[in-house]
């Protein structure tokens, strides 16, 4: 393709219930904190446009929207991610145990093309909060032998370093966006139905 | 289980599949506490799609689960799960080998030069997920009720979608590009010029046409109504079995409306007027569920269901999961997990499926196509509906293409729809121009339960969801869901539209509303109910 298309970057964000994601989007979004969402009602996904390198992107963060406190995470929530965000709760070591499964339950279930390099990026959220029961040297070691996770210590809350780990996240998804669609353009033409676009916007419809 | 479920809600739903999903959402939408549950580890039950490892394996588990609670005195506690409604597997097979052979090193047996598969089951499994095959593959009308509904209901930003890029008849003995759109018509070189006019006018008249055009056509079939037309052969058999999807014996009103259901779709987003979901239809279920989830239905996969809560009056009050009770006012559930001593009525019609994996297109292209075949009743065997899956549709591998083919059941799959089979494929490997060979195949019926009644009339507050039926669009499912919605909900709106993401607010510490829609911003439709309290029930 010779013009850059505009660019739209799928971010789904993972961790255990009450971690923290919904209000990690929400403060990085809308700039806002509420202690209120103990389960996540009405999250869905949020856009925001960054620039990453003098290009514009879009960023659009997937919430789990509650479906993960059940493990009941469908697999059409893991398409075509292009980052995986993985967060957990600095002050609650359980949530940092499951790292590894919500790593692997990605992996499987989105099954991108080159499972070694897929961006992924840490959070440790809640750093706000005492007493802390997972140090920074016990996450970056975790990061480490993921094949050198990025890792940001966040707080929703105070808004510390969540600008900068997105930052981080849209330039990891935009890597690996970018890789894969000059190699391979996996499945060009999709209709999106939406009422405003793409009366014409599909390779099909070509009338000639 | 690491958190316990709640407790209490509006209404239970059990089974994932898409008619429990759509009221699922449609009852999350407006503010009820829904639990949406399922003992499968996997969304959409019979609506589903899996892997190619996972399909191998369907049909192996039961669907009963055993009774943990006795009765008490003013309860009666009912199993889940019947065996009635079974989806049941004809045959399974493999015409590839299970692996190539080990390379042999040994010089002296070099004269045995030995063959390199191109595909073995080894090679495919390793790659099963790569594979979507649906259980009930559905194509969308793209002015259809199921579209209009994602897009009014703005659960169409979850789904993605391909058009259906060709659709063949088989006539004459081959398979033939049906000319669908008024391009087609006139670029078509198999129909004459004489032809083109006569099948404009018809068509025209079908979509325009007043009553005069068919009085006295009441009674008579559409066909008929053809031949009168003074159509050639070719041009009924394309308007026939087709473009309208008929039988010999449909009526010609019946025929005209099915005329127009075709040609309303067309132009919208493709060439043919249908589209299908990426990575399988089985996607669709799970998109009302996002929904559902999204407003606050709790979701619980691979849940243990042990039972049923009624009183004496058979009023339905609660679940029984592994050791939790759950209380609920309502129970929506799939056929399959109606008590099984409650079961009055069992299936009289069965839906023939065949999957197949092959290597190459029925009709090849420089493109890769979508293709949709409507094979026509011939040697006294019903219509068959063929769908041929390319990569393209995130459904299976590069080189590989996946066909679906269904019809009402006679005899058995393989009987009802091997003629088919025989014309288009080969089973092992020939000449390079040869017919697509059939990798893998899995023959299976399911129960066409949406042409009978299933409604439980002993169980009170309950709601029976069908399964899949032979529709080519969801049509059928989404008027099934809307039905139990509206009878439980009688005066809410059903799936109105759902706020963009950008117009939820998830409000500061010192609001206790989660959700606040943003009505300053003229987007009237929003729905207000949402954080209201529910005495609609």
């Amino acid at each position: 393709m010779a013009t850059r298309k505009k660019v739209l970057l799928k971010v789904i964000i993972l961790g255990d219930s009450g971690v923290g994601k919904t209000s990690l989007m929400n403060q990085y979004v809308n700039k806002k904190f509420s202690n209120q969402y103990k389960a996540t009602i009405g999250a869905d996904f949020l856009t925001k446009e960054v620039i990453v390198d003098d290009r514009i992107v879009t960023l659009q963060i997937w919430d789990t929207a509650g479906q993960e406190r059940f493990q009941s995470l469908g697999v059409a929530f893991y398409r075509g991610a292009d980052c995986c965000v993985l967060v957990f709760d600095v002050t609650a070591p359980n949530t940092f145990k499951s790292l590894d499964s919500w790593r692997d339950e990605f992996l499987i279930q989105a099954s991108p093309r080159e499972p070694t390099d897929f961006p992924f990026v840490l959070l440790g959220n809640k750093v706000d909060l005492e007493p802390r029961a997972i140090s920074t040297k016990r996450a970056q070691q975790w990061c480490l032998s993921k094949n050198n996770i990025p890792y940001f210590e966040t707080s929703a809350k105070e808004a510390l370093n969540v600008e900068q780990a997105f930052q981080s996240i849209a330039r990891n998804a935009l890597t690996q966006q970018s890789q894969s669609v000059d190699l391979y353009n996996e499945f060009p033409d999709q209709i999106k139905l939406t009422n405003t676009t793409n009366r014409n916007s599909n390779g099909d419809s070509c009338a000639c | 289980m690491e958190y316990d479920l709640p407790s209490d809600f509006d209404i239970i739903v059990v089974g994932t599949g898409m008619v429990e999903s759509i009221v699922a959402a449609a009852a999350s939408r407006i503010g009820k506490r829904v639990l949406h549950i399922d003992s499968n580890h996997y969304y959409g039950g019979l609506w589903a799609s899996f892997n190619l490892d996972s399909i191998n394996k369907i049909g192996e588990d039961g669907h009963t689960q055993e009774v943990v609670e006795s009765n008490t005195e003013n309860e009666l506690i009912y199993s889940v799960g019947n065996n009635a409604f079974n989806l049941l597997v004809h045959s399974q097979t493999w015409n590839i080998p299970e692996s190539n052979p080990e390379k042999d090193v040994d010089e002296s047996d070099s004269n045995s030069v030995q063959q390199e598969y191109k595909w073995t089951q080894e090679k495919l499994l390793k790659i099963s997920r790569k594979f979507n095959i649906d259980l009930a593959p559905k194509l969308h009308f793209a002015k259809g009720d199921f579209v209009e509904l994602l897009i009014s209901s703005n659960i169409a930003r979850y789904s993605e979608f391909r058009s259906v890029s060709r659709i063949l008849t088989w006539l004459n003995g081959t398979l033939e590009l049906v000319p669908c759109s008024r391009s087609d018509v006139f670029s078509s070189n198999r129909v004459s010029v004489i032809e083109k006019r006569m099948l404009m006018k018809l068509l025209t008249s079908c979509v325009d046409g007043d009553e005069n055009e068919f009085k006295g056509y009441e009674n008579k079939t559409f066909q008929t109504y053809l031949k009168d037309r003074k159509l050639t052969e070719n041009l009924i058999h394309y308007v026939l079995y087709a473009i309208a999807m008929c039988k010999d014996d449909t009526l010609c009103l019946e025929g005209v409306e099915r005329t127009k259901r075709f040609l309303g779709s067309l132009g919208r987003f493709g060439k043919t007027p249908f589209l299908y979901s990426m990575y399988g239809s089985g996607e669709i279920t799970q998109a009302f569920c996002r929904l559902s989830a999204v407003f606050g239905g709790i979701y619980a996969l691979n849940q243990p269901l042990n039972g049923f809560i009624y009183d004496n009056d058979n009023n339905f009050k609660g679940l029984i999961c592994g050791k939790q009770r759950i209380n609920a006012k309502h129970l929506v559930m799939s056929l399959e997990k109606l008590p099984k001593d409650v079961v009055d009525f069992s299936t009289t019609e069965y839906i023939s499926r065949a999957i197949f994996i092959t290597d190459k297109s029925i009709m090849e292209d420089e493109k890769e196509h979508l293709t949709l075949l409507l094979f026509p009743p011939i040697d006294e065997k019903t219509s068959c509906v063929i769908l041929e899956l390319g990569s393209l549709t995130g459904t299976c591998p590069k080189g590989l293409y996946i066909v679906h083919m269904f019809t009402k059941q006679t005899v058995n799959p393989e009987e009802d729809l091997n003629h088919c089979v025989n014309k288009l494929f080969h089973k092992s490997e020939r000449e390079s121009n040869s017919p697509p060979i059939i990798l893998w195949s899995l023959y299976f019926s399911v129960p066409n339960t949406f042409a009978q009644d299933v409604k439980c009339k002993k169980l009170l507050n309950t709601y029976v969801c069908p399964g899949p039926d032979l529709d080519l669009d969801y049509d059928p499912a989404i008027q099934k869901a809307k039905e139990i919605f509206e009878s439980i909900y009688s005066n809410s709106d059903f799936l109105p539209r759902a706020p963009d993401p950008e117009e939820i607010i998830i409000e500061g510490e010192d609001n206790n509303n989660i959700i606040n829609d943003r009505e300053d911003e003229g987007h009237g439709d929003v729905n207000p109910e949402v954080a209201q309290p529910n005495n609609t029930a």
